[in-house]
Order: structure tokens, then C-alpha cells, then sequence
């Protein structure tokens, strides 16, 4: 039960809690709170102008294309968090019952890739599922057609964020996996679940939880992607996230850019609360509320 | 016979975790398999259960054949020692699931957890998540979970060793009394002999994945079949020897300069190497300068532990051999320092060849 909002009046709980707290305000609350100020007043040729107006949002609403990028991009955000949520299961599972003593090592492969940048991994798929890329080379030297599908699609942009965002999903259900207690698959099937029953009644329940939040973090960033829709996505795969990103940049449209910006957080949080408005999280096995 | 292992033998790797158990089990009876950490018993009770599939022999379980069944298709149930309640369900919830795998209606299914609530003392609980139940509750809904889908035979994987030692005898009490009503067989796994000696009719000792003896427990308590058994069950002093003369009837042992003898001979020749075991309660106290019985030993009473309704006494010979006995307390006993005579029949020496060939595989 949550006891309240007691906190320990011991003056090192101010060191943990305060230091968290001041980088918290410094870098995410005031760069927030400009962006939404910025989001009221408009720009014009390279300048800011302060005066108060909601332009910025009518534009984003009537202006069709920024309407049909943000569907694109909640379509993509879902379908490409749920792929990874799809492969991550079977992976992490497989690591945590089959991995042994290399478990550690397996979990910390997950890593691997981000030793290397975004954009050079995303470079490297370009390189990979373009009209000259491996696949399709080696398809055309073999006399058949390319596959045009994986050259600057939705899809090849789907491909190449469930690429990025897999290790993230799969590290969040590996430490979910981590901390369930598998005898209680043991349980179940003495009490009569077969395999199938057991996962559906015990496993998958009790790692709900780490499972929504592999899917959030996911979700999250598919939706202002800007890189994989630049390089993969081709003509008609402009996702929200890169048309925001153009508005600071070549456009200079400072202040439409922080209005889309506003609009994304807004979505995330609504996305990000909707998904856990479903979870009652004692019916995750969640404790952390302590026992008091 | 209801249960009947025929031959088990679970391999891991080189090692042999079980080794050729036979053991048949009737309907009504409490049987405990005991024996210390890592002896196979835990492993032999996942056989049974099925979440273990034996290297080599077969599972019965009422005249059925289940080797090959999964845990699901067998009609048992478990109490684990973590007691594994579903963190998620609340108690209601938990026991209602052997049943609704069953997929038995609602209202009997109702019925059935009320009886369990009942019979179990948990009614007011039913609405609680299990990390909302003390360790004795928790224990209580593991029991009543394996109980509620009214099992073929429930197993019980040291389900005590979490309690405490009140709570515990306490439980003992209760989880023999479930058993004569129900009137199935419980198989119960324990390194613990005071639990395996007051709930069981019988018990098999198992030791490096082989089942020692499985007899009545008075049996095995006044009448150990092998040295482990001597030493494992009961409190007991142990001598290593040599046989010094041994005739049909007795049999005498020099066991570092102290001469032992046995009624009996336990099948050892003149030179055999042997243990002998003396329970500490069959060792008897007399004032200094008593003579007579069998065996009597004067010693110093270097010890006195007390342990409420019996004494036990830390007794050292001149030779520095130490020694335990166990008496009740009525009356004055010896205390610290005193010199005594420790004395015991030859009846109740047990003898065993130093080193029993078991034919183990391994």
C-alpha cells in the first residue's frame, strides 16, 4: 500500500532525492516549459515574435500533412513496438531458461549495438536495403528483380526501427524474465495447466508489466523518429518526428516546430498513460509498494 | 499397492540423483522421504509429480501407468517450500486454480473453496494478495491449494522448513490430521527427523539417491537398518572399532581401547572393522562404583544441557572419549564435574560392517 507521501527526514534522503531532482528541473522541466511558451508565439524570417497567438496548433490541425505524418507515425509507433515486443518474448526467454552460466554474457550482447551511433547503424541498413544494397544486389546479379518493397518504403523504415529499438525492448523483458520466479511455472502445471495455459495464466501476467515498459520505450521514440524515416523511408514515408525536426532546421519555423513538439509530448504521455490505465499492477505481481 | 515406483533412476549429466528406487505407497498412508540436502529425495518427489522425467523405470499412481504423463494429466498436487502462491492472484483466486483448470461450474467450485477456507482457518482472508499473509497464512493457502482439487496424493516439498519451530509443530499437528480425512496418500519430503518421525506411518531414508530403508517409523527409529540410518535418525553415540570375538549371540568390539559388546553379531567376523551406535536416551547414569550390565563406562560429567522435559549429559571418559546421554529430568541428577558410571544393555548396541557395499552407480 502506498504509505502516504512520507519521506524519511534523514538529511541524506535530500542528497538522493534533491540531486535527481535539480537535473530533472535544469534539463527536462524549463526546456519544456520554453518549448510550450515558444509554441504560443510565432516565427518569421529567422525570428522570434512574441505575441501570444495559437497559430501554430491551427496550422498543425488543418494543414492535412501534419495530421496524416502524426496517424503515419502512431501507426508505425504501434505496429513497430509490437514486432519488437513479438521477438523480444521468445529471445529473452530463450536466454533466461536456455542462456546457463553465459546468461550474463547473452544479456550484455543485447548491448552491442549501441557501441556504435544511430545514424551509422541506420546508414549501414540504408546500405543494406537500398536499390544497390546487399539484398537487392545480389538478387539483381542472380537475374531476379529486386525486391522494391525495402527500397525507401514504410516499410524499410519499419524494419529499421524495430532494428534500433529491439535491444532496448529485449534488455527490459530479460530483466523483467529475470526476476520472475519460474517455479511458478512448476505450479501451475501440477495444478493442471498445460504449457500454453500456464503461460498465459502465470509467465505472461506476472511480466506484463516490464512488458509495457519495453513497449513504451519503444513507442516513445518511434514516434519522433527523424533519422530511419530520412534515410529508409523514402518519398511517402515522412513521419511526424522528421517534418518537427525540419521545422528547426530548413524551414526555420522555430515556434510550429514546438507547437508539433508540445502535440508529441501531449500524445506520449496520453499513449504511455492509456497502456497503464489498463494494468491494475496487483495483478502484475507488482510489490513495490512495500508492505506497510 | 496405490503408488508404486518401479525401478527410478534420474541421471544428470555423470551423476546418478536417484538410483533403482522401488517403493510402493497405500491409499491411506503419510510417508516421508528423509534425508540430508542434496540426498535425491526432492528429485524423486519431481519424478512422481512429473516435472522430472525418470532416466529409467516407471510411476504408478492408482494402477496407472503416468511415466509418460505430463504433471497436469497425473492428478496430484504440490506444496512447495517457497509455497509459490500466485503473487498476482488473491487468495480466492489461488485456490480456485486447480479448479478452474478442471473447469468444475461456479458453484461448486465456490463450495469447494469455502470448504478449504474453512477446514484451513483462512475465511476473511480470501480477498488478500499472498504478500498481504504472514508465512503461516501463506502456508496454509499452499496447503489448501494442493488440497481444494481433492488430489489423488498431494506432495509436500518441505513445506515447513520456512516456519518457525512453534508454528511448525503446530502445522505437523494439522497437515497428519488433513491426511486421515482425506484419507490419500501424502508423500512428504524433509531433512528434518522430528517432522518425518511424528506425522509419518512410514518413512524411507534416502541417501545418495538411494532409499536406505522404508519402514515404520518406530522401526526405523529403534531399529536402523544401516549406519546412515543409525546416525541420521535419533540422537546417537557413535564408536569405530575392530571385532574382537563375535559369537552367534554377542559380539565384543575394541574400540580405541574401550571394550563395547552387542547382542547380536550384525554379520561381523573377528577383525572386521565396525560401527557401533548407542541411541544417547539408552545411555544410563550411575553413582560412581557401580558395576554391572554390559557396558559401563565411569565418566565425568563435563556438560549439562538442558532441553525441558530431559537432560542431556556431555560425558567424558579418562580417555578424553566423549559422550551423550539423554535423561529425564525427575529428582536430582549429577551435575558439572561429578564422576558417574555411564551403562547400557548389549540390546541396544547397534553394529554395522564399517564399509556396506550399497552398489551404487557412481
Amino acid at each position: 500500500m502506498i504509505g502516504g507521501l512520507r519521506i524519511s527526514r534523514d538529511p541524506r534522503a535530500w542528497i538522493f532525492l534533491g540531486v535527481p531532482s535539480v537535473f530533472l528541473v535544469l534539463l527536462f522541466v524549463l526546456p519544456l516549459v520554453s518549448m510550450i511558451v515558444l509554441s504560443f508565439w510565432r516565427t518569421e524570417n529567422y525570428h522570434i515574435i512574441q505575441d501570444w497567438n495559437v497559430d501554430n496548433y491551427y496550422v498543425i490541425a488543418t494543414a492535412g500533412a501534419y495530421v496524416t505524418f502524426l496517424i503515419r507515425s502512431l501507426v508505425m509507433a504501434v505496429i513497430v513496438s509490437a514486432l519488437c515486443v513479438a521477438i523480444a518474448w521468445p529471445v529473452a526467454y530463450g536466454v533466461i531458461v536456455y542462456g546457463g552460466r553465459y546468461k550474463l554474457l547473452l544479456s550484455l550482447g543485447f548491448a552491442i549495438p549501441f557501441l556504435t551511433g544511430e545514424v551509422l547503424r541506420v546508414i549501414a541498413l540504408q546500405g543494406l536495403l537500398g536499390p544497390l544494397g546487399l539484398f537487392n544486389g545480389v538478387l539483381m546479379a542472380l537475374g531476379a528483380a529486386p525486391l522494391r518493397f525495402i527500397m525507401y518504403t514504410n516499410f524499410a523504415s519499419a524494419i529499421g526501427l524495430v532494428y534500433l529499438y529491439l535491444p532496448i525492448v529485449v534488455t527490459v523483458i530479460y530483466l523483467s524474465l529475470l526476476n520472475f520466479d519460474m517455479r511458478l511455472i512448476d505450479a501451475a502445471r501440477i495444478f493442471g495447466a498445460g504449457p500454453f495455459r500456464g503461460f498465459i495464466e502465470v509467465t505472461w501476467p506476472l511480466n506484463l508489466f516490464g512488458t509495457l515498459i519495453g513497449f513504451a520505450l519503444c513507442f516513445v521514440p518511434c514516434l519522433s523518429a527523424t533519422l530511419v524515416p530520412r534515410f529508409l523511408g523514402g518519398p511517402s514515408g515522412t513521419l511526424y518526428g522528421m517534418a518537427l525536426a525540419q521545422q528547426f532546421g530548413e524551414s526555420g519555423t522555430w515556434a510550429l516546430g514546438a507547437a508539433m513538439g508540445v502535440v508529441l509530448f501531449l500524445l506520449s504521455i496520453a499513449g504511455v498513460l492509456l497502456v497503464f490505465r489498463f494494468v491494475d499492477l496487483r495483478r502484475s505481481g507488482f510489490t513495490g509498494f512495500g508492505r506497510s | 499397492m496405490y503408488i508404486s515406483l518401479q525401478g527410478i533412476s534420474k541421471q544428470y549429466a555423470s551423476v546418478w540423483a536417484i538410483d533403482r528406487v522401488n517403493m510402493a505407497i497405500a491409499k491411506q498412508e503419510f510417508v516421508s522421504l528423509l534425508g540430508p540436502s542434496g540426498s535425491g529425495k526432492t528429485t524423486l518427489l519431481r519424478v512422481i509429480a512429473g516435472l522430472e522425467k525418470p532416466t529409467e523405470g516407471r510411476v504408478l499412481i492408482d494402477g496407472q501407468d503416468v511415466t509418460e504423463l505430463p504433471p497436469h494429466k497425473r492428478g496430484v498436487a504440490m506444496v512447495f517450500q517457497e509455497f509459490l502462491l500466485f503473487p498476482h492472484r488473491t487468495v480466492r483466486e489461488n485456490l480456485a486454480f486447480p479448479l478452474r483448470m478442471m473447469k468444475m461450474p461456479k458453484a461448486e467450485m465456490d463450495e469447494r473453496i469455502d470448504w478449504a477456507l474453512g477446514i484451513l482457518s483462512l475465511q476473511g482472508l480470501d480477498g488478500r494478495y499472498p504478500n498481504q499473509l504472514s508465512g503461516g497464512q501463506q502456508q496454509r493457502v499452499a496447503l489448501g491449494r494442493g488440497l481444494v482439487g481433492r488430489p489423488k496424493v498431494l506432495l509436500l516439498d518441505e513445506p515447513l522448513a520456512n516456519l518457525d519451530r512453534e508454528l511448525r509443530q503446530e502445522m505437523e499437528v494439522e497437515i497428519r490430521r488433513y491426511q486421515m480425512k482425506l484419507g490419500i496418500p501424502f508423500i512428504y519430503v524433509t531433512h528434518n527427523q522430528e517432522e518425518a518421525l511424528s506425522m509419518s506411518d512410514r518413512i524411507a531414508v534416502v541417501n545418495k539417491g538411494h532409499v536406505e530403508d522404508f519402514a515404520e517409523r518406530t522401526t526405523l527409529y529403534d531399529k536402523p537398518k544401516t549406519a546412515f540410518i543409525a546416525q541420521f535418525v535419533g540422537r546417537s553415540n557413535k564408536f569405530e572399532g575392530k571385532v574382537t570375538a563375535a559369537d552367534g549371540g554377542s559380539c565384543t568390539i575394541d574400540a580405541g581401547g574401550l571394550s563395547l559388546t552387542a547382542s547380536g553379531n550384525g554379520g561381523l567376523k573377528p577383525g572386521d572393522a565396525a560401527f557401533a551406535f548407542v541411541k544417547n536416551e539408552k545411555v544410563a547414569l550411575a553413582p560412581e562404583g557401580f558395576v554391572g550390565e554390559d557396558n559401563s563406562l565411569p565418566c565425568t560429567v563435563r556438560d549439562v544441557i538442558l532441553r525441558g522435559a530431559y537432560a542431556e549429559y556431555l560425558l567424558e571418559t579418562s580417555d578424553g572419549l566423549g559422550l551423550v546421554a539423554s535423561r529425564p529430568r525427575s529428582g536430582e541428577g549429577p551435575s558439572i564435574g561429578h564422576a558417574v558410571v555411564a551403562h547400557w544393555a548389549s540390546g541396544d548396541v547397534d553394529l554395522y560392517p564399517v564399509k556396506p557395499d550399497l552398489g551404487l552407480r557412481r
